[in-house]
């Protein structure tokens, strides 16, 4: 009898709090996160190292490509940025229960995603690449050559690299790491074949361990657009950060920080 | 020769990550990883204060309540100790915490103070930004470790013979002086050290809350590892900070409890 009290108090706290969180959703979605901004005179920006996109220098303080334009973006609007550092496998249940107002870490706009939440219109484009084992994947010089069966492939789990290799390797066992660096871990001792990523960090980890590993296909093999993500149902915020996106690319700022991020190696010595 | 692990250690930048020198300055900085460290220390002894104020009055009713108290203590005691931690972390932090203490508006109230308060608040506590997740962390990590200090307390409590109540009662002390001087007492000398062993556990258990994105020690140590990859070198170092506080402290409790064994 006590368990059966028990169990169906769990079941009525259980059901409360799904339905509480329901309610929560909706009551964020009536106040446009542009006039919160306004109001708190704080932008809270929800983001996850993925180096070179975001990652902390020696001094601990954040660089990156999108720490540059959220700081930028936040200068625009006359606020003060706050980053909130947010494990990737949460970060959308995270923006969902307003732990932050946007999401600017490099996030790939895919379909599955938008169902969840809105994106902007694409800010930058990433494409999947790959890094290989030089022993294990002797030859391998096509994505045909690493969709066999007895090919490991290493990957960072929930990003679009996952996706990415479920599509175009489905052969190959997949082996899912909570970060990149578990991932190119695994590779270096030599227990998958390669890792999929999106570049430019494959080519950047081969030019490190030049001896043992290498990169097997000359181009990335997917194009992928990368935009903010914020909560549903906020068409002002969708509005405002579309056109300062269109005004960024317009005056030339995101081509500036994209080359200086992501062709030259110029930030390295700020990390290490 | 055959390497095992073949791997290029690069144990130089590994204290840079403690402190560093800020060159505006010229002073030394605490960096990320000690930062996560005392991080850990507060979360640890947060949780604890609120796991023992928890743990000893659901241990307390779970002993010598009546039904509903024992109802509600086990309830208390069952429900969390059979959800695993890591998931009752993600569901106070997604669900109840989100509904509480986001409608507190504590960060919004706290942004709204003095400078000096709000270092004040993160000397103690966390930095504005991170407040509510550390507070959600905290307060699972308390529920979640004060259903092991309950059953610790209300085994202390039924520890103490039926004598001693008979022997309170027939020198007329009423139930709650007879529960304040005689079984209270008695029964903390018991609990003490295996209440402390579970405060020692608390720290561990800590490492957990980094899913939620709380920039205690294992967090620090992955965003760390995320962007310059020195997975071993890293692994190693929180190994051995996690290791030096808790034997440390353990240390210390069984150096207390040998003192105390000599004076009784």
């Amino acid at each position: 009898m006590k368990n059966i009290g028990c169990a169906l108090l769990a079941v009525v706290l259980l059901s409360y709090t799904t339905c509480l969180a329901g309610e929560l959703g909706d009551q964020l979605a009536k106040e446009s996160i542009v006039e919160k901004i306004q109001k708190t005179k704080v932008i809270r920006v929800g983001m996850s190292t993925f180096v070179p996109w975001a990652m902390k220098d020696k001094q601990g303080k954040l660089i990156g490509f999108e720490i540059d334009v959220a700081r930028q973006l936040a200068q625009d609007m006359g606020v003060a940025v706050e980053f909130v550092p947010t494990a990737w496998s949460g970060i959308i249940p995270a923006l969902m229960t307003g732990k932050f107002d946007v999401i600017i870490g490099g996030m790939g706009i895919t379909p599955e995603r938008n169902l969840k939440v809105n994106f902007t219109m694409p800010y930058d484009y990433s494409g999947m690449s790959m890094v290989a084992h030089k022993k294990k994947a002797d030859g391998f010089s096509t994505l045909a050559d690493f969709n066999k069966k007895e090919v490991d492939i290493a990957v960072r789990m929930g990003t679009t690299a996952e996706q990415a290799a479920r599509k175009y390797l489905p052969n190959a066992r997949l082996r899912l790491f909570e970060n990149e660096s578990q991932a190119l871990q695994e590779l270096n001792l030599g227990r998958v074949h390669a890792v999929v990523s999106s570049a430019p960090m494959p080519v950047f980890h081969s030019l490190k361990y030049p001896d043992k590993l290498f990169v097997p296909l000359k181009e990335n093999f997917t194009k992928e657009p990368i935009g903010f993500a914020i909560r549903k149902g906020d068409h002002d915020a969708l509005n405002y950060f579309n056109n300062w996106i269109l005004n960024a690319r317009a005056q030339g700022f995101l081509a500036e920080k994209k080359a200086y991020w992501f062709e030259s190696r110029q930030w390295e010595d700020l990390v290490k | 020769m055959v390497r095992v692990l073949d791997y290029q250690w690069e144990w130089d930048i590994i204290p840079g990550y403690f402190l560093f020198r800020d060159p505006a300055t010229g002073r030394l900085q605490p960096n990320m990883l000690l930062l996560g460290f005392l991080t850990t220390i507060k979360l640890s002894a947060w949780s604890m204060v609120l796991a023992f104020f928890l743990g000893t009055v659901s241990g307390v009713m779970g002993a010598k309540g009546g039904f509903p108290s024992r109802l509600i203590s086990r309830f208390y005691v069952e429900t969390a100790r059979n959800i695993p931690s890591l998931v009752l972390v993600i569901l106070f932090y997604y669900f109840v915490s989100s509904q509480f203490l986001d409608a507190l508006g504590l960060d919004i109230w706290l942004r709204s103070q003095s400078d000096t308060m709000q270092r004040m608040v993160s000397f103690f506590l966390a930095d504005t930004g991170q407040i509510n997740a550390f507070v959600s962390a905290a307060v699972a990590l308390g529920i979640y470790e004060g259903a092991y200090i309950s059953e610790i307390v209300r085994g202390g409590i039924n520890s103490i013979s039926a004598g001693q109540w008979e022997a309170a009662w027939s020198i007329g002390l009423s139930p709650f002086n007879t529960f304040r001087l005689v079984v209270l007492p008695q029964a903390f000398r018991k609990v003490a050290f295996p209440m402390a062993g579970q405060f020692i556990s608390t720290i561990k258990d800590s490492a957990i809350v980094s899913v939620i994105s709380v920039q205690e020690l294992t967090f620090q140590g992955m965003e760390l590892m995320a962007a310059t990859f020195l997975t071993f070198e890293i692994w190693i170092t929180i190994t051995v900070l996690y290791f030096v506080l808790t034997f440390s402290l353990s240390r210390s409790i069984s150096f207390v409890e040998k003192r105390m064994a000599i004076r009784q």
